[in-house]
């Protein structure tokens, strides 16, 4: 059911995958990078107007992007398993992050996701049906994730995310 | 199941990112990068991709800002693997990834 292979969201990537000409690997490119496209955007976005980079760079920094999720995933995985969860959440992302020494990460991603919901209850008719219900969790979820030592209290607002885990 | 309108509606209409363009990073391919992480990934909530995407894009500016700092010490215009490499092995948090910039490369020491 989580597995979506030809899933909307990502069927118009697929054929920009294909614009890296790395072909030596045995596992498909897509699969296993983001577009090489989308990272150089971001990376331009970071660089003065005069800064340029080069191709060898761009794809370092595309494999450096797929470890990373691995390396992040991977930490919140563990926890999950610890605690008999079977699906990974936002939560435990930001949790791993918070671990693994990404804090300044948090509150970005904080300020991402409550604006992701804003946008989302009124965008969209699932997201607004499901903004009646969840509501009154919005704010009390912003306000609870912050990095570090509210962790110990996992418990108590992973509950309050896990309204959105019935998309997918 | 999330229909592609509800993520490319944000992702477009939503300026989150402070950006106009249509895309940011495809959360299909996120997930799929995630699920091949840990044989224990099993499920996958539909808010995990759309933290990654947001994640990805603050760690890819980080280590872009890092590599070019090193690039402009070099009195150079144009960012090479090496200052990648090089701001790679001098950062803590990014301490993971040597391994992986160190395989696929026989590079200068920084």
């Amino acid at each position: 059911m989580t597995d979506v292979p030809g899933s909307p969201a990502g069927g118009s990537y697929e054929s920009g995958g294909d614009q890296s000409p790395r072909s030596n690997s045995n596992i498909r490119e897509q699969d296993r990078f983001l577009p090489i496209a989308n990272i150089s955007r971001i990376m331009k976005k970071a660089l003065p107007a005069n800064g340029k980079i080069a191709k060898d760079a761009k794809d370092t920094v595309q494999e450096c992007v797929s470890e990373f999720i691995s390396f992040v995933t991977s930490e919140a995985s563990d926890k999950c398993q610890k605690e008999k969860r079977k699906t990974i959440n936002g939560d435990d992302l930001l949790w791993a992050m918070a671990t693994l020494g990404f804090e300044d990460y948090i509150e970005p991603l904080k300020a991402y996701l409550s604006r992701y919901r804003e946008v989302n209850r009124f965008g969209d008719t699932k997201g607004s049906a499901r903004g009646g219900d969840g509501s009154g969790k919005k704010d009390t979820v912003g306000s609870q994730i912050v990095p570090n030592a509210q962790y110990t209290h996992q418990g108590s607002y992973t509950q309050g995310m896990n309204y959105l885990n019935s998309h997918v | 199941m999330r229909q592609a309108g509800a993520y490319s509606g944000i992702l477009s209409g939503g300026g989150i990112s402070g950006r106009t363009g249509p895309h940011l990073l495809p959360l299909a391919r996120i997930k799929k990068i995630m699920k091949k992480s840990s044989v224990d990934v099993k499920m996958i909530s539909g808010e995990a991709p759309l933290v990654f995407s947001k994640a990805c894009e603050l760690f890819i500016e980080e280590l872009t800002k890092r590599s070019w700092k090193l690039t402009v010490e070099g009195k150079r215009r144009t960012l090479h693997k090496d200052d990648v490499v090089s701001a790679v092995a001098t950062t803590d948090v990014f301490d993971f990834l040597i391994g992986l910039v160190d395989l696929n490369e026989n590079h200068r020491a920084p």
